[in-house]
Order: C-alpha cells, then sequence, then structure tokens
C-alpha cells in the first residue's frame, strides 16, 4: 500500500533507552584511547624530541578514562547495582555481553595506563616501552567494545554492521590526535619560555607532523563513513530510513553539517593547507572542529541509530 | 475450552520438553484493547507504559478503506539477543521458553531495550529495572492462561504449547498460514500471527520518522 494511504491511530510510545550521556561516555573513551595511542607511539618511536608527546598522552589518556565511566552510572537506572558487573564469575556476569567484556578492559587498562604513565615520567624508558606494548592493545580495544556495543544492538539498522568497531576506533584516533595538538600547542606556548630556543622550534615541527597525522586519519574516517553510508542506501528499508535520517532528516544538522563538513573537511582543508597547516592558530582551530565533529558523530550515531521506530 | 497448558501437567510417560508461544488470530481480533488493560491490571504496568499493546491502523482512499490491528507482545525469542547482551545474567530463558528478567539482578543498563528489535522491553518508573511481557508466567505455572489470552473477547489470542500435538495452538498453526515479527533477523520469535496486515507490520509505514515523540526511559 502507498504509504500516504496509511494512517497510524494507536501505538505505543517510542523510546530511546541509551542516551546522551552515552555518546559521552563513547567519546571520552575515544579521547582517551586515541592520546594513549599516540603517546605509546611516540615512545615507541625513540627520537628525544617525540618524548613530550608521549609525556602528554599518559596524563590525558589516564584522566579522560576516569571521566568517561561515570557517564555511564548516571545512565544506569541502578547505579548502586554496577558491582553486579564486577564480579568476574562466569556464573554471574554473562560472558557474551560485549559490557562484560568492557568491564575486564575498563578494570585493565587505566592500571596498566597508570604504570605506564609512572615510567615514562620516571624517564624509565625500557619499562615504559615494555608498558607501552601491553597498553596498545588494551587501549584499542576499550575503544574498540564499544563499536561492539553498539554493533550487536541487533534491531537498530544503523548500528548492526560489522564496520563499527574499525568506525569508533578510527573516530578515537582522529579525536584523540586532535586532543593531544591542543595540548602539545598549550605547552609549546606556554610552558618553553625558559627552554632554548632551537627546542621550541623543533617541537613547533613535531606538532605540524601530528597535524599531517590528523589529516590523513581524517581521510581514512571519511572512507569508513562513505562505505556506510553507501551500503545503508542500499540494503534494508529499515538501513535506507537510518540513512535518511543521517543524511536529509532529523540529523543531518548533526552529522552533515556539523560531523562531516566543520568536523571533517574544514579540518582537512586546514591541516593540508600550508599556510594554515603551518601555523598553530590553524591547527587550534583545526583541533576543536575536529573534536567537535567527533561529537556530533556519537550523538548522531547512538541517537540516530534509535530513532528510527522498531513497532 | 479446553483445559489451559501447563509445565507441570506433562503426562509421565512422555518426557517431552514444553515449549510455550500464542497465536494471535487477527480474523477474530476487533481492536477493542481489552488485552492491553488486562495486562496493566495483572501485572501492575505503571502508567504510560505497556507489556502488551495493540498498534492500530488504517489504510486506504475512500470508499475502499480499511482498520487493521497489531497487537504486540513480547516475543519470547528462542534465540533472543536481549538474552545474549544482557551483561549480568538478570535476562534468562526458562526451560520452557519464556523469556525473563530477574528483577533482583537488573542493573538498568538499558542495553537489552537498545538491542531488541521489537522496542517491547521498558524501564519501570517506580522499580527502576526492566520489564516486559512474561506471558504471564505466575499464572502459566498455576495452570492458568494468560490474561490477555483470558480476557480476549473475540478468542483471537491462542495461547499453548507448541510440543504439544494435541494442542489448540499446534492445531492452529498446523492448519493455518502463520507469519511472526521480523522474521529475518533469526531472532526466531514465538508469537504468531494469522491474516497480519502488511502495513501494521511495517514500522515505518505512515510514520514521519524526522518527527517522531521520543519518550523519556523512566
Amino acid at each position: 500500500m502507498d504509504p500516504s494511504n496509511v494512517s497510524v491511530l494507536y501505538n505505543s510510545p517510542h523510546q530511546i533507552p541509551l542516551g546522551i550521556l552515552l555518546a559521552q561516555y563513547f567519546y571520552l573513551t575515544g579521547l582517551s584511547a586515541g592520546s594513549f595511542v599516540i603517546s605509546v607511539i611516540a615512545i615507541l618511536g625513540g627520537k628525544v624530541e617525540y618524548k613530550p608527546l608521549g609525556k602528554i598522552g599518559a596524563v590525558v589518556a589516564p584522566l579522560c578514562l576516569v571521566l568517561a565511566p561515570m557517564n555511564l552510572l548516571v545512565e544506569m537506572a541502578q547505579p548502586l547495582r554496577a558491582w553486579h558487573l564486577m564480579t568476574y564469575l562466569p556464573g554471574y556476569v554473562n560472558l557474551k555481553s560485549p559490557i562484560t567484556y568492557g568491564v575486564l578492559l575498563l578494570t585493565a587498562y587505566p592500571i596498566s595506563a597508570l604504570i605506564y604513565g609512572f615510567f615514562v615520567y620516571t624517564e624509565n624508558m625500557k619499562m615504559s616501552k615494555i608498558f607501552a606494548i601491553i597498553g596498545i592493545p588494551l587501549a584499542i580495544s576499550v575503544h574498540g567494545y564499544t563499536g561492539f556495543i553498539i554493533a550487536l544492538g541487533k534491531g537498530r539498522a544503523l548500528w548492526n554492521t560489522a564496520l563499527m568497531p574499525t568506525l569508533f576506533i578510527v573516530s578515537a584516533m582522529v579525536s584523540g590526535i586532535a586532543l593531544m595538538i591542543l595540548a602539545a600547542i598549550i605547552r609549546n606556548v606556554y610552558m618553553m619560555k625558559d627552554k632554548p630556543e632551537k627546542e621550541v622550534k623543533a617541537d613547533r615541527e613535531l606538532i605540524y607532523g601530528l597535524g599531517k597525522f590528523l589529516g590523513g586519519v581524517i581521510v581514512f574516517d571519511l572512507f569508513l563513513i562513505f562505505n556506510a553510508v553507501l551500503v545503508l542506501l542500499t540494503s534494508t528499508k529499515e538501513s535506507f530510513h537510518a540513512a535518511e535520517l543521517l543524511l536529509w532528516g532529523r540529523y543531518s544538522i548533526d552529522f552533515v553539517v556539523i560531523e562531516l563538513l566543520l568536523g571533517s573537511l574544514i579540518p582537512l582543508f586546514i591541516v593540508f593547507y600550508p599556510k594554515t597547516g603551518r601555523s598553530f592558530a590553524g591547527l587550534t582551530v583545526a583541533s576543536i572542529l575536529v573534536m567537535i565533529g567527533i561529537y556530533a558523530m556519537r550523538f548522531s550515531v547512538v541517537i540516530g541509530g534509535q530513532s528510527v521506530p522498531l513497532h | 475450552m479446553s483445559k489451559s497448558p501447563s509445565a507441570h501437567v506433562s503426562s509421565a510417560d512422555e518426557k517431552r520438553q514444553v515449549r510455550f508461544a500464542m497465536v494471535i488470530d487477527l480474523r477474530r481480533c476487533v481492536g477493542c484493547h481489552s488485552c492491553s488493560v488486562a495486562c496493566k491490571s495483572e501485572n501492575e504496568v505503571p502508567l504510560g507504559k505497556f507489556r502488551s499493546w495493540v498498534k492500530v491502523i488504517e489504510k486506504g482512499r475512500y470508499p475502499d478503506v480499511s482498520r487493521q490491528f497489531l497487537p504486540s507482545l513480547c516475543n519470547n525469542c528462542a534465540n533472543a539477543i536481549c538474552n545474549r547482551n544482557c551483561p549480568v545474567r538478570a535476562t534468562y530463558i526458562r526451560p520452557d521458553g519464556i523469556v525473563k528478567v530477574d528483577m533482583h539482578r537488573c542493573i538498568g543498563c538499558m542495553y537489552c531495550m537498545a538491542s531488541c528489535p521489537y522496542d517491547v522491553r521498558y524501564i519501570n518508573p517506580l522499580r527502576k529495572i526492566v520489564q516486559k511481557c512474561f506471558f504471564c508466567d505466575h499464572r502459566v505455572d498455576k495452570g492458568l492462561e494468560p490474561a490477555c489470552v483470558e480476557t480476549c473477547l473475540g478468542r483471537a489470542r491462542i495461547f499453548g504449547d507448541i510440543n504439544d500435538p494435541n494442542s489448540e495452538i499446534t492445531q492452529l498453526m498446523a492448519t493455518n498460514p502463520v507469519v511472526t515479527l521480523k522474521p529475518e533477523l533469526g531472532t526466531e520469535p514465538h508469537v504468531f500471527y494469522i491474516a497480519a496486515d502488511y502495513d501494521a507490520m511495517d514500522p515505518t509505514s505512515g510514520v514521519d520518522i524526522n518527527h517522531i515523540h521520543f519518550e523519556e526511559p523512566y
């Protein structure tokens, strides 16, 4: 029947169970994982001039991860029962649920990140390299599992795709690098006044390099988003409606304008255009735009995915 | 009316597993909503929430018009995604197939609500836990039928054991074309419909998805 000849007279209310706080949780774990990976790359890279990045990441990563689970506690209907998740006994927790993977990772990752940070700040290069290698899979899976939470939400057409964990990890890298660039710029401008001119200049070159790296990861992120949207448009009816909501419907401002245009394409231009890509003003604007864009991405995935009616 | 099925009444000589299911015969449904009322009264479902409700649509262009109903409730899936995704094993599947939520274990993370393809779960705003239709298991265990089945005045709802070849539901399913909601998802729903309308089963038909009013979870 032509849908214009159908009208719904009565139905039960449409609910959105997982709200903005969950999107914020994904955003904060993403920031943490992304900045940890950059820190680890800097430490394992071995060059002396990379070391400041390693130190910044070692502080930012655990800090974001302290804030992240608080969103979950506020979001839960029974926050006082959160300990039910932490018994770690197979009879009491469901080992098939991605939330259970997450609880294990959210316990292991901050501990390893704190130990890593301790060794980075005490200049113990050998031990910090060991904990860097332990931390990388933990950091990536801490964010990858949030992708599984979304992907295993079987009822939602926007979520139920194998692309989600990869998309989440890549967007985590994007936002993490942007946060690292901001922190590195603050350090360079305000905290290196007593350092020799040569060291400040080398640090500046490092930040410009990080900007180029940000551009590369944004390109990969855009490629994944393109894949996801193209498949959504040609898949089932629910998928088409999910794509419709994002591309020209209710969430088009969040997705197309904020995430794609302001959060990806404009920063991409800024970091690769030599005049702006080699200036702190340009990189600051690009990083802030990217961080707002990734927040909009989390919002449009979490809320937009639940906005297609199911009954 | 035939004697209601129960997990306890299987005869001693045949040890077969009971599997409860429901058939909703829409040729008999008059859209009176008494199943919704009976469910709310039986299970103390709070204001604004429903375990069982009747979706009503109108379709066609005058004078060729009709009103179609879709009584909706938890499908008590055999391969329930809510059971797989619940992190604390609050959701579990009884041996007779009823999908239950343990109210003492539920932490209210709402992941089951987000992953359910049929949107049948809700948070009880008073108890702050997830609830849904359990086929009135407290009644079924005592040998009674679920409240909605008992109250249905057109006898559109038939409840019983689909593993029992002599039950009314098995005979009805064997002799009529039945469908389930979203069979492509592989959740194996156990609420079957006879003569369900295509547009009533389509969640997006007749809905402007850009202007849906969303309900707060609790």
